[in-house]
């Protein structure tokens, strides 16, 4: 009897489990599928899940000069936000973690206040704070915006982390012979490493797609990021579905592969993180 | 060469007391084991001498040097932690070899250098294995070449057999015993376990709420203890601790009298050890009961027969047989005696 109802109850399990992975990869199925559709086709009636006739027409124009500009932009602001928000946020959880005093707790409290605040509410102050330091249009604005985004969530992050490290690790390394700062580097930045890949995942993903800052900080087409990039084929007369798609497919593929690549590391990170040892 | 020396050592944490103006004084080469239950403050003893932990006050001294203000990676001293403390990034050989490399020692001699500790507790054949791959009497057995790669000021171990099984718990305390004699070092040696401090220490340092309540060899403090606290705590099985009162010189308990003769009065706890407690026919005891139950040890059985309200250990030759229940006599030796005080717990002979 009872083994029955595991039976039936599994069935059940795996069809909403179904059903959930297709309302969540149907829209990148789609993002895939007219993007690979002739300019005509987005909206055929009735539409296709999958183009009549593929082209990848779309991709050849989507991949422009500029997209290079742009790819190279994207890659030197996400890659140094997340150099910059790896390293303080490892810093700063290390202090957290280590040292007890009651300022550190108000500190850590204001860390995970200044996560809630929406990007659009904070954007117009740091939008005066970039242009009174005259750094409107440069890489600087961007990384500055994205370093006090990611910050404090990498900060989380890799709290759980080193929380989990015994002290006595630091305390035999202590007794070995090793300074403070020899210790860091060599027993827990090491012993870290899953946790500080997932971070720094987690900061890139975050800031390779970011669109609202990027938009609002630069002006000219060489300074722009692909996010932003896109908007090139959303015109004042139409969009253009096509080109628009393949550009997000081009996008994501570094990001998709990255994941996959860490996978292993990014979710053991992600569930030592969460439970506590 | 090295000495410790602690002058009224104090730790407090906010209200709560971990020790309590704690002087000690330990031998060059000597092997001090500071004995107690959980709590007693044994652990925090070794962590202030380590630099682990800063006292609240009272000073150290290492060598006549006063180190208060030294932090431990500077005091020349090894440390052996309960659950090991080893890196579990590196292998077995980089683990042993860590004190060397931070110290710049250069790889060549290094290397020799953790070879020779690694044979020595029979590690040679596993360097490249890391932690994660070993049991836990040859992790136990890193850090024991991890301690013994350099020579070091001091040993200090905390309770480093405790997470062994009983069997290679006896195995490593003869080799402990015989490493330290071996290299020559002082060492101090923290744990709960009787058995361990009898058998290796040359001097032993009972702690008890933060205080010393004994200091001496294993024999005087098996044969002499100060107080209830240590007569009870040193031993397996335990001293007997007879509950009655002396009058006219005589022992007087409910279950029959000790002629004595006493010099003292009132209430007291007599106390025997096992051993030199006697079965006799019950017209020959002092003290006359049942037996309550009957015990083989291997080498001796302990009987223990309850006797008024109280239960008396003794120790007899295995092959006697005693049937629960029978009635028996039970005979003091009278050059084995101690008496403490029912109320203060002090020992009064």
């Amino acid at each position: 009897m009872s083994r029955r109802t595991d039976k039936s109850l599994r069935a059940v399990l795996v069809v909403l489990q179904a059903l959930l992975a297709i309302v969540v990869l149907l829209p990148f199925f789609w993002m895939v599928s007219v993007s690979l559709k002739p300019a005509t086709e987005p909206f055929a009636i009735p539409a296709r899940l999958w183009p009549e006739h593929p082209t990848f027409g779309n991709y050849l124009t989507a991949f422009r000069p500029e997209f290079q500009t742009y790819f190279i932009n994207s890659t030197v602001v996400s890659l140094t936000t997340v150099v910059i928000a790896v390293t303080l946020g490892l810093l700063a959880a290390y202090c957290f973690t280590r040292f007890q005093m009651w300022l550190l707790t108000v500190l850590m409290t204001l860390v995970l206040l200044a996560q809630m605040f929406p990007a659009s509410a904070i954007i117009i102050p740091i939008y005066k704070l970039m242009k009174g330091a005259n750094l409107l249009n440069t890489y600087a604005s961007l990384i500055i915006a994205y370093v006090t985004v990611t910050l404090p969530i990498a900060i989380w992050m890799l709290r759980a982390f080193l929380a989990r490290l015994p002290v006595t690790l630091e305390e035999a390394a202590a007794i070995d012979g090793a300074g403070p700062l020899r210790a860091f580097f060599e027993i827990i930045v090491p012993l870290c490493r899953p946790g500080i890949l997932a971070t720094a995942v987690f900061v890139l993903i975050v800031t390779w797609q970011e669109f609202l800052f990027a938009l609002s900080f630069t002006s000219t087409r060489d300074m722009r990021t692909l996010p932003v990039g896109m908007n090139d084929f959303i015109g004042q007369y139409g969009i253009r579905y096509g080109e628009l798609m393949a550009s997000s497919v081009l996008i994501s593929l570094p990001v998709v592969l990255i994941f996959f690549l860490l996978q292993r590391q990014f979710v053991a990170g992600l569930t030592a993180g969460a439970v506590k040892g | 060469m090295a000495t410790v020396k602690l002058q009224r050592v104090a730790k407090r944490w906010g209200s709560v007391v971990g020790l309590e103006d704690l002087s000690l004084d330990i031998a060059d080469q000597e092997f001090l084991v500071l004995l107690g239950p959980s709590g007693c403050g044994k652990t925090t003893t070794m962590r202030i001498i380590a630099g682990l932990e800063d006292p609240t006050a009272g000073d150290i001294f290492i060598d006549d040097e006063r180190v208060n203000d030294k932090p431990a990676r500077d005091r020349d001293l090894a440390m052996v932690f309960q659950n090991y403390g080893l890196y579990p990034h590196m292998t077995v050989a980089d683990n042993i070899g860590y004190p060397l490399k931070v110290r710049h020692v250069p790889r060549p001699d290094r290397e020799a250098r953790v070879l020779e500790a690694a044979r020595r507790v029979e590690l040679a054949d596993l360097l490249r294995r890391r932690p994660a791959e070993l049991s836990g009497g040859q992790r136990q057995r890193v850090a024991l070449a991890r301690v013994i790669v350099r020579k070091p000021r001091l040993f200090l171990m905390d309770e480093p057999l405790s997470n062994l099984d009983a069997k290679l718990r006896t195995t490593m305390r003869a080799q402990l015993k015989h490493l330290q004699r071996e290299l020559a070092i002082t060492t101090i040696y923290v744990t709960h376990d009787q058995i361990e401090a009898m058998t290796l220490a040359d001097r032993i340092v009972i702690l008890s709420k933060g205080r010393i309540q004994q200091q001496g060899s294993p024999e005087d403090i098996y044969a002499k203890p100060i107080n209830t606290f240590v007569a009870g705590f040193i031993g397996s099985p335990p001293m007997n601790l007879i509950p009655g009162e002396i009058a006219d010189g005589a022992f007087r308990h409910s279950a029959g009298r000790i002629a004595g003769p006493f010099a003292t009065s009132g209430a007291v706890l007599l106390g025997q050890r096992p051993e030199h407690v006697a079965l006799v026919a019950p017209a020959d005891g002092h003290l006359n009961g049942t037996v309550f139950s009957s015990e083989l040890l291997g080498d001796t059985r302990l009987v223990t027969v309850e006797a008024g309200s109280d239960l008396i250990g003794v120790k007899t030759d295995p092959r006697e047989t005693h049937a629960m229940g029978r009635q028996v006599g039970v005979r003091f030796d009278a050059e084995h005696l101690h008496l403490f005080d029912a109320r203060t717990g002090v020992r009064i002979t």
